[in-house]
């Protein structure tokens, strides 16, 4: 039957083939990319505005995008549960704030406070994974939701005081979005920024995100780390070796989590607002399908997919509007945003060679 | 051997454990009903009004679980197929049970053409059908916002202002339905004691029923079975196995067509960009609070799980509200409610089908050992 | 063969179900207009009352320059009207079907120029609904990836 099969293929199917593996869709991003770049200045769009916009887009975003890697590198798939680290961020926030820290010290607390918090519910989270794998990306996408819709609830009830964020009558629950100008807002992106003309380079958001990159491409090198790529690779292979493959899995999950939390505090020192509620059931989605459309795959990822990948899909986030506004008026930057992300995430999936497991 | 010493209350045991999540909803209900403090005839009436509302519309989920791809997140597609058809029907102006008849089958042929989409989909990700699906439902919604918000008025046309855009072209956020609203429903409609009874839709819901255990026995419906057990038997059987699992998602697909058809009808009203991407979320839900699980689910199991989930939904506000004094609580729970019962059903599902795998693995393992001896 | 015969079949009775769907269901308002109407020289005067019945039910009660209005699905209607000329007068019954043109959504009829038997096209005209001046601002449409607006699903149920 195979042999057939082998037979009839043609050259076109060859052609095909080695498009894929190179990936085709990630080739049309990128020339859809340099296509916005080169027609936005006849749209009347400032040159260095735009580049200056994805480089901002791209600081708010890529410690995000990021917290994708260890769970890819254990084998424990994308993680759809990024929402579960983002509670953890959110409650280091508002605690950070509700205590009084203010300024680039309550971005340094935020952290700090969401750190125990990240551990615990990367932890719980990194146990149930290890109870079910093989089906991590659909119960990872419901864990974070539930989680969400849990602390829904606690956004309401949780006794928050500070009238900067709980709603000013009654005084309670929290409000679903408040500006953070007083506390962290800004706190990186204004750190050693540099300013040439209309571009701006939010140095210290670049330089976190950096430091951040370096710490976990140095921890996949460590012995630990190359661990974790051999149960991503191969479990069974890494457990003959003598792996607690349970262990790395948990490990991975925990980092993964910590990461996120992280990450959303850097989006938020970036946008200037904190929101709650409904708001972290819609970032794991971009967070996925930008470390897919980098050149990752459900179980290979690493520090340059996360570059590439958060360059590319924030460039399309920020550019199309404007183009295409500038060019047709008409915005359909949004639901090519849906199409695009989501179909890059389809694309993943239904790639044979890669299994999750 | 294990089976001989199993004693009553092993039983009864493994009787809770299996039903566990129907158990919780049935004493969450039963705390919440006093509290809440609302009527029996209005909790009976709006019972009715949900079951009518939204059983078609559950049990397009069945058949994909009886061919063993799970839960399809993709029914949207079919919800999305339905909206198109009530957008053209209602630019068109036909009213009452044609409209919802034309609708239904305006429906169809969407319907078709995206099942068969999805379910080509799918064969391409075996292992991984419910997360594929779900993202299906995702990029599907990105498309059907490209031809429902920039497509409609400009490419097909659309008359009227109040559903199109004042731009000229895009179709509202919201759609009157009220030409069709509950057309289906007040056909034979008898009202008992107050309750007030929509017999020709239950009677349609019926019919369904029938249909799907008319269909199990058919050689399609054995097919699906089988590949629904064990794809690599069923193929050795000679069953085309991707075509069967391609014809589950297309038929589970126009059935969600023509559930959201019947859906909407009732409401009478329709959000165009939102009602569908609720709609997989709290059927699948509601199906799973019934006691269904990702590979086995049964008729009982679709009213069992909307009378009970409904009737969850229709408390939790108001319980929230006597509660914690807020209703927006109430709201909350209940969407954590259902995210938080999906996720113990596909928890559950996860480590039986690991603890099957290591079962036969030990089994192999056993087997070889003999062999060797 | 014979199973495509029967796909064909079942496609045909389908199609044949919607075309047949799209003339009986489709839905036209009908304004009847007690209002003065003058025609080639001809004046026809309001009546001080008249009622509107279809299928015996009445859905109009209009008194001089009043406008009432009925929605039926197909295209002909039967209607009978009851009028009363002067304060005091025997009301006389009057009984009409109109045609109405499958495209158009609502036709005016002014039924003194009916009663009085004049042509068609002197008392039918076309309804064209007012334009509603809409602020430019652009209705919100929120593509909201997760629809997880709070409750979206009972609001609309409540009684």
């Amino acid at each position: 039957m195979s042999e057939v099969k082998e037979m009839k293929r043609t050259f076109i199917d060859e052609v095909r083939e080695k498009l894929k593996s190179f990936g085709l869709p990630r080739l049309i991003i990128t020339a859809f990319l340099l296509l916005m770049f080169i027609i936005a200045p006849f749209t009347g769009a400032n040159f260095w505005v735009q580049i200056t916009n994805v480089i901002n887009r791209f600081s708010w975003n890529a410690v995000l995008v990021l917290a994708m890697v260890p769970m890819v590198h254990s084998g424990c798939g994308l993680n759809f549960g990024l929402p579960v680290g983002i509670i953890a961020g959110l409650l280091g926030a508002t605690l950070s704030i509700e205590w009084g820290f203010t300024g680039p010290l309550s971005f340094v607390m935020a952290i700090v406070i969401a750190t125990p918090f990240a551990l615990l519910f990367g932890l719980a989270y990194g146990w149930l994974l290890n109870k079910i794998k093989g089906g991590e990306m659909m119960i990872a996408t419901y864990v974070g939701f539930s989680v969400v819709s849990f602390f829904c609830m606690m956004w309401l009830v949780l006794p928050y005081k500070k009238p900067d964020m709980a709603w000013g009558f009654e005084g309670t629950g929290l409000r679903t979005t408040f500006p953070i100008d007083k506390y962290y807002g800004g706190v990186l992106s204004n750190f050693l920024r540099i300013q040439i003309g209309r571009l701006v380079i939010p140095t210290g958001a670049l330089l976190f995100f950096a430091l951040l990159a370096l710490m976990i491409w140095a921890f996949l090198h460590t012995k630990t780390g190359t661990a974790m790529t051999a149960v991503g690779s191969n479990a069974t292979f890494a457990r003959a070796a003598g792996i607690n493959v349970d262990r790395i899995r948990m490990l991975s999950v925990v980092m993964s989590t910590w990461l996120a939390a992280v990450g959303i505090l850097v989006y938020e020192q970036g946008f200037g607002f904190v929101q709650l509620y409904n708001a972290p059931f819609n970032m794991a989605l971009p967070a996925v399908s930008a470390i897919l459309i980098g050149g990752a795959t459900a179980n290979k990822a690493s520090i340059t997919n996360v570059i590439i990948g958060t360059i590319l899909f924030q460039g399309m986030v920020t550019m199309t509007p404007t183009v295409m506004n500038g060019l047709i008026n008409l915005d359909i930057s949004e639901v090519l945003r849906v199409i695009v992300s989501n179909g890059m995430i389809l694309y993943a999936l239904t790639r044979k060679t890669e299994a999750t497991r | 051997m294990n089976n001989k010493n199993k004693t009553a209350s092993s039983k009864l045991l493994n009787f809770l454990g299996n039903n566990a999540v129907p158990i919780m909803f049935i004493i969450i209900i039963a705390l919440c009903i006093p509290i809440s403090g609302f009527s029996s005839l209005f909790l009976l009436n709006e019972i009715v009004t949900r079951l009518s509302r939204n059983a078609f519309l559950i049990l397009s989920l069945l058949i994909p679980i009886m061919a063993g791809m799970g839960l399809n997140f993709g029914m949207t597609l079919g919800a999305m197929a339905a909206e198109i058809a009530l957008i053209l029907t209602s630019d068109w102006q036909i009213w009452g049970i044609p409209g919802i008849v034309l609708a239904m089958i305006m429906s169809i042929p969407i319907s078709i053409v995206l099942g068969l989409l999805c379910g080509k989909i799918l064969n391409a990700a075996k292992g991984r059908e419910m997360i594929t699906s779900y993202i299906i439902s995702f990029f599907m919604n990105g498309v059907y916002q490209l031809v429902v918000l920039y497509m409609m008025g400009s490419i097909i046309p659309i008359v009227h202002t109040t559903i199109k855009l004042p731009r000229g072209y895009g179709v509202r956020a919201s759609v009157d339905l009220t030409r069709i609203r509950k057309a289906l429903d007040n056909v034979l409609s008898v009202n008992v004691g107050g309750v007030i009874i929509p017999v020709l839709t239950l009677l349609i819901i019926a019919l369904m029923c029938l249909i799907i255990v008319w269909f199990r026995r058919t050689k399609l419906g054995q097919d699906m079975r089988a590949v629904g057990l064990d794809m690599e038997v069923a193929r050795a059987a000679g069953i085309d196995v991707e075509r069967t699992r391609i014809i589950s998602i297309v038929i589970s697909t126009v059935l969600a067509g023509i559930g959201m058809v019947i859906y909407l009808q009732n409401m009478g009203d329709m959000a165009t960009y939102s009602s569908h991407s609720q709609i997989g979320m709290f059927c699948i839900a509601a199906l799973l609070v019934g006691g269904a699980s990702v590979d086995k689910a049964s008729i009982g199991n679709v009213f069992l799980g909307v009378i009970l989930f409904h009737t969850m939904f229709i408390l939790a506000p108001k319980a929230g509200a006597v509660i914690a004094g807020n209703e927006v609580i109430g709201e909350y729970f209940r969407v954590f409610v259902s995210y938080g019962v999906i996720t113990i059903a596909l928890v559950m599902y996860e480590t039986k089908k690991r603890r099957a795998k290591a079962g036969m693995g030990a089994q192999l393992a056993a087997a070889q050992q003999e062999g060797e001896r | 063969m014979r199973k495509w015969v029967f796909r064909i079949g079942a496609v045909a009775l389908l199609v044949a179900i919607a075309a047949c769907m799209m003339v009986i269901g489709r839905g036209h308002t009908i304004y009847f207009d007690n209002k003065k109407l003058e025609y080639e020289g001809q004046t026809c005067d309001t009546y001080r009352r008249i009622n509107v019945f279809v299928n015996g039910e009445q859905v109009a009660k209009l008194s001089a320059k009043d406008r009432g209005m009925a929605t039926f699905m197909g295209q002909k209607l039967s209607f009978d009207i009851e009028v009363t000329k002067e304060k005091g007068d025997d009301p006389v019954t009057y009984s009409y079907t109109v045609n109405v043109p499958y495209k158009e959504d609502g036709i005016i009829l002014n039924l003194p120029g009916m009663i009085a038997g004049l042509p068609e096209e002197a008392y039918t005209s076309i309804f064209v609904p007012m334009v509603v001046e809409e602020e430019d601002a652009e209705e919100e449409i929120v593509i909201d990836e997760f629809g997880m607006s709070d409750g979206a699903e009972g609001e609309a149920a409540e009684p």
